[in-house]
C-alpha cells in the first residue's frame, strides 16, 4: 500500500507544491508573506481503479436527484453522472437501489487536537487552542494535529471525506485552521487538502471573557472583547499598508514580520476566511459591524444558534452559518437555540450548513441535517432530500473555497463520495463504501482493512469495533 | 391528526375523570408485550389507565377519540438516568443541583428535594415523548457515593417526583480516582466497607443517618445499587460485589460490558448504556463500540439507553437517536423500542405500571409522525395518564415569534 501511495502521485498535489515553492518570500519580486505556506501538503491519493457505480439513487449535492442513476469515476475524478454511461474498463459496482452522495464535509472539527483517550495532560493543557493570550492568531492548528487520534478513522468510516480542523474558541483570535482528508497518515502534511486555504477561527461571547476574566486578564466583558478585536485590526491595517508600500518598491527593508499580523492582514485582504464562533444574535450583529468597519467578510458564524433571529443581516453580509441541529441550553448564550434554526435560516436564503464540533456528532452530520430538516418540515417548510444534502456537501465545500473541487457530483470534481446502504437521512443507514479521489478508503465488506489508529494496535478490546 | 368526540361533547368538559378517558383508534400499536406491532389497533384509556388494546375494536361510547391515522403509537419514553429537574443550564450554577459537596450526605444525598418541575428542559422532554425519567445525582466528594435517585413522572404543572430513593448511585472511574480518594481500589474498598457496615445489625439506640438508611436499603434488597462505571476490570468487580453481598446491581455506562456479557447475564445485571459511544474517550472506555447493546441483548441482558449529563437538555430525542443507532448496529427493531420504554421501567421496578401498552398500565402514550427510532420523527400527541399534554415549549414559542420574518424573506 505504501509504494502505491508514492507511485500514484496526484497531479494536483505536485502542481501546488510548485506554486507554494514559487511563493517564497525570497522570490525576486517582494510580495506580502501573509499566506505563504512553508508546510505544503504531501498528500497522495490511495491506489484507485476506474469505477462505475450503477443502479443508485444519486443526490448530487448541488440540488439534483437522479433515481436509478449511474456515476463514473476515472483517474480520481468524476467523469460522468447520469444513466446509460459507457462501461469502458471500469470496475462496475452494483448499487442495488442504494444511495450515493458526495463525501460528507465537516467544517468544524477538533480531531487530532483533543486526542482520545483524554488524559490529565489534556485537562491541564490540551492542544485545542493556545490559551496564553486572547490573540493567538499566530498559531497554526496543523502544528498540533496528531493523525493517530482514533476519531479520524471513525470519521472516515462514517463517510466524512474532508474536515476543517479549527482551533478552539477560548481566545478571541484562536489561530489558523487546516483542511484535511481523514486518511491514515503519520503526519498532518500527508492529510492536508492540497491547495486548500486556511481559515482564521475567531470567537465572541462567553468563552473568552469568562476564561481570561477568571485569570484577571482582559477581556472580562463583551465590550472588552470587541475593543481587543478592533485594536488588532487597526494594527493589521498599518501592517498591511507597510507591506504594500514595500511591495510597491517604497523602502529597501521589508517590514518586520509579525505572525499575528500576517494572519489578520490576510483576513483584511480576503485571503483567509473568518470562521467566527458566536451564539447570540446580538453578538453576531456586533461582529458583523466590526467586519464592515474594517472591510472584511465573516465567512461563517459557527454554532449561530440565534441565526433565525437575524436572517436579513446575515443575508446582506453574505455570511454563512454552520450549526448543530439540536444542541442547546448548556450555556446562557445557547438558551434560545431551536431545532428549526437551520431550516428557518435556509428558508430565508441564508447560506446554511451543519457542523459537528464533536467526533461523535461528526460521524453523522447527515443525521444532523435530517433532524434539522424534520423540524423545518413540521414548521411547514419544504425541504426535499436533494436540497438538504447540500447542508453537508456543496455548501460546506463553498465555505472552504473548494466548491469547484468537492461537495458536488459532477464531471471534473474530485471523486469523493459515499455509497450508502440506504437513504442517508435514516439512522439505520451506514456507509458501504467511501471514496476519496476515486480510491476506496473504506469498504464495509472488508472490515479487516478498515482504517484504525496506531493507538488501537495490541489492544484487543479496541479491535474491529463499529 | 383528526380529533373526534363521540356522544355529547359537553360530557367531556371540566370533568377530570372523563378527561382521562380516551380511545386512540387506527393505531400502529407497539405494545412491547410482543415483538410485532398491532395494526389498526384501538387503545382505550379509562381513568388514566390503559384498559384495552385490541385490533379493529370500536371505541367505547362517550370517550374522546383520537385518530392516530395509522401512525406508530408507543408507551411514553423513559429516560433511565438523567439530570432532568436537577440541571437547567449546566454552566449557570444557579440552576444546577445535581451534586452534593463535602460534608453533605453521600449515599443518602437525596435529589428529590431539588427537582424543579418548571425547568424548560422538562417541557421539552415531555413534548419529545418522555413521560417518565430517573433523575440521579452526580459523583460527590464522598467517593464513591453520588447519592439517591428519584423517579419522575412528568405531569404538567405539578409535582413530578413520583418516588424518591429509587436507587443509590456510585461512580467508579479513573477520573474520580484521580480527583478524590485515589486508586479505584480505594473506591471499591470504601464501597465494600460501607456495605459491610450496613449489613451489621445496628446497636439499639444508635443514630441512623441518611447514609446508613440508603445503604441498608441496598443490602436489604429494597433498592438497587447503580454503579456508573465502564472499564472491564470494574465491571468484573461489580459482578463480584453483586455476588458477595447478594444485592441488585445496575450498571450505568458499561462501555466495555460486551467483554463480560456472559458473566453479567449469569449475575442478571441490567445495563444502562451510552448508545453513541464508539470512541475511546478515556482509558476506561477503550472498548466502546456501537454494537455493545446488540451483543448484550444477545446474551440475554436487559439493556436501556441513556445519554448522560448535559444531554438531559435533549432527554427524549437523544435516547431515540441512540436506540436507532443501536438498531443500525445489530439490535432488533423491537429491542430498540424496549431500550427506551419498557427496559428502563423494568430496571427501576415500575414495569407494573409503565413501559408497555397493556391493561393496568398508566395511560402514558405517544403518537408519532413516523418511526420513533428515527431522530427526524417527532410526537404528534403525548398523553400522560390519559391527559393530552401541551407540546408548546420555549423553542416552539421562539420559532413562532420569528417565523413570520423568515417567511417574508423567502427567496
Amino acid at each position: 500500500m505504501r509504494t502505491g501511495w508514492i507511485r500514484d502521485c496526484s497531479r494536483v498535489g505536485v502542481a501546488l507544491i510548485a506554486v507554494f515553492a514559487g511563493a517564497s518570500i525570497h522570490a525576486a519580486k517582494p510580495s506580502p508573506p501573509f499566506i505563504v505556506d512553508p508546510y505544503p501538503s504531501t498528500y497522495r491519493s490511495l491506489p484507485r481503479t476506474d469505477t462505475l457505480i450503477v443502479d443508485v439513487t444519486i443526490l448530487d449535492g448541488a440540488g439534483a436527484r437522479i433515481d436509478r442513476g449511474e456515476i463514473l469515476l476515472r483517474d480520481g475524478r468524476i467523469a460522468a453522472v447520469g444513466r446509460g454511461l459507457p462501461r469502458d474498463n471500469a470496475t462496475v459496482v452494483q448499487g442495488k437501489g442504494r444511495w450515493v452522495t458526495p463525501g460528507i464535509i465537516d467544517v468544524h472539527s477538533h480531531n487530532g487536537t483533543y486526542v482520545l483517550p483524554l488524559t490529565s495532560m489534556d485537562r491541564k493543557a490540551s492542544d485545542v487552542s493556545e490559551t496564553s493570550d486572547p490573540n493567538v492568531a499566530d498559531t497554526w492548528i496543523e502544528h498540533a494535529v496528531n493523525p493517530q487520534d482514533p476519531a479520524f478513522a471513525v470519521a472516515l468510516r462514517s463517510g466524512v471525506t474532508t474536515l476543517q480542523i479549527l482551533p478552539g474558541s477560548t481566545p478571541l483570535f484562536s489561530g489558523r485552521s487546516v483542511v484535511v482528508k481523514p486518511v491514515p497518515a503519520t503526519n498532518v502534511r500527508a492529510m492536508k487538502f492540497p491547495g486548500a486555504v486556511q481559515g482564521l477561527k475567531m470567537s465572541c461571547g462567553e468563552n473568552a471573557k469568562s476564561y481570561f476574566g477568571d485569570k484577571d486578564q482582559a477581556p472580562n466583558s463583551r465590550q472588552g472583547e470587541i475593543a481587543i478585536v478592533r485594536e488588532a485590526f487597526l494594527r493589521a491595517q498599518e501592517y498591511r499598508d507597510e507591506w504594500r508600500a514595500y511591495s510597491n518598491g517604497k523602502g529597501k527593508q521589508p517590514p518586520k514580520r509579525d505572525l499575528k499580523l500576517d494572519t489578520l492582514a490576510a483576513v483584511l485582504d480576503g485571503d483567509i476566511p473568518v470562521h467566527m464562533h458566536c451564539y447570540r444574535a446580538s453578538d453576531m450583529t456586533a461582529m458583523l459591524g466590526v467586519a464592515e468597519e474594517f472591510g472584511f467578510k465573516i465567512a461563517a458564524f459557527h454554532h449561530a444558534t440565534e441565526a433565525y433571529k437575524i436572517p436579513a443581516q446575515l443575508k446582506q453580509a453574505g455570511t454563512c452559518i454552520a450549526v448543530w441541529s439540536d444542541w442547546w441550553g448548556f450555556k446562557m448564550e445557547l438558551l434560545d437555540a431551536i431545532r428549526d434554526n437551520a431550516a428557518m435560516a435556509d428558508a430565508a436564503g441564508v447560506c446554511t450548513m451543519m457542523h459537528s464540533d464533536s467526533p461523535i456528532v461528526g460521524q453523522r452530520l447527515q443525521i444532523e441535517a435530517a433532524k434539522a430538516a424534520g423540524a423545518g418540515r413540521r414548521a411547514g417548510l419544504d425541504l426535499p432530500p436533494e436540497h438538504v444534502i447540500k447542508w453537508v456537501t456543496s455548501t460546506p465545500a463553498k465555505l472552504l473555497r473548494l466548491g469547484d473541487r468537492i461537495g458536488t457530483l459532477a464531471p471534473g470534481f474530485n471523486a469523493d463520495l459515499v455509497l450508502w446502504s440506504g437513504d442517508p437521512f435514516s439512522i439505520y443507514t451506514k456507509p458501504d463504501r467511501v471514496f476519496i479521489d476515486g480510491a476506496v478508503v473504506y469498504d464495509s465488506a472488508e472490515p479487516a482493512r478498515s482504517p484504525e489508529s496506531d493507538f488501537g494496535l495490541g489492544r484487543p478490546e479496541m479491535g474491529g469495533r463499529p | 391528526m383528526r380529533l373526534q368526540t363521540f356522544a355529547a361533547a359537553l360530557f367531556l368538559i371540566g370533568t377530570s375523570a372523563h378527561a382521562q378517558n380516551v380511545a386512540i383508534v387506527n393505531a400502529k400499536a407497539w405494545t412491547l408485550t410482543g415483538d410485532a406491532a398491532i395494526e389498526n389497533a384501538t387503545i382505550v384509556i379509562t381513568d388514566g389507565k390503559i384498559s384495552s388494546v385490541d385490533a379493529s375494536a370500536a371505541p367505547p361510547a362517550g370517550v374522546r377519540v383520537i385518530d392516530a391515522g395509522g401512525k406508530p403509537v408507543t408507551p411514553g419514553l423513559m429516560h433511565p438516568a438523567t439530570r432532568l429537574g436537577l440541571i437547567e443550564v449546566s454552566s449557570a450554577t444557579e440552576t444546577v443541583d445535581h451534586a452534593a459537596k463535602a460534608g453533605a450526605p453521600g449515599a443518602g444525598f437525596d435529589v428529590q428535594f431539588a427537582v424543579n418541575a418548571n425547568s424548560v428542559l422538562i417541557d421539552l422532554a415531555r413534548a419529545d415523548g418522555v413521560t417518565r425519567a430517573l433523575a440521579y445525582p452526580s459523583s460527590s466528594n464522598t467517593a464513591p457515593f453520588a447519592g439517591s435517585a428519584s423517579l419522575l413522572h412528568l405531569f404538567e404543572g405539578g409535582d413530578v417526583v413520583e418516588q424518591a430513593r429509587v436507587a443509590v448511585f456510585v461512580t467508579i472511574s479513573n477520573r474520580s480516582a484521580n480527583s478524590t480518594v485515589g486508586s479505584r481500589s480505594a473506591q471499591w474498598q470504601l464501597l465494600r466497607a460501607a456495605l459491610d457496615t450496613a449489613k451489621t445489625p445496628s446497636t439499639p439506640g444508635a443514630a441512623r443517618t441518611a447514609d446508613s438508611i440508603a445503604l441498608e436499603s441496598i443490602v436489604q434488597g429494597k433498592a438497587p445499587l447503580a454503579i456508573s462505571t465502564n472499564r472491564e476490570s470494574d465491571l468484573r468487580q461489580a459482578i463480584k460485589l453483586a455476588n458477595d453481598y447478594g444485592i441488585r446491581v445496575v450498571i450505568v455506562g458499561g462501555a466495555e460490558a460486551w467483554r463480560v456479557a456472559d458473566q453479567l447475564a449469569v449475575a442478571k445485571i441490567a445495563l444502562i448504556l451510552e448508545p453513541m459511544s464508539n470512541l475511546p474517550a478515556s482509558f476506561d472506555e477503550l472498548g466502546s463500540r456501537l454494537d455493545n447493546a446488540a451483543l448484550l441483548r444477545k446474551a440475554g441482558l436487559t439493556v436501556a439507553m441513556s445519554l448522560d449529563g448535559v444531554q438531559s437538555y435533549n432527554a427524549g430525542l437523544s435516547i431515540r437517536e441512540g436506540a436507532g443507532l443501536a438498531v443500525a448496529n445489530g439490535l432488533s427493531y423491537i429491542d430498540g423500542l424496549r431500550s427506551i420504554m419498557s427496559a428502563p421501567a423494568e430496571i427501576w421496578g415500575v414495569a407494573d405500571r409503565f413501559g408497555t401498552l397493556e391493561p393496568a398500565r398508566d395511560g402514558d402514550v405517544v403518537i408519532w409522525d413516523g418511526d420513533p427510532r428515527e431522530p427526524s420523527s417527532a410526537p404528534t400527541t403525548v398523553l400522560i395518564q390519559g391527559r393530552e399534554v401541551s407540546l408548546t415549549t420555549h423553542q416552539t414559542e421562539l420559532r413562532d415569534r420569528y417565523m413570520p420574518a423568515i417567511k417574508s424573506l423567502r427567496p
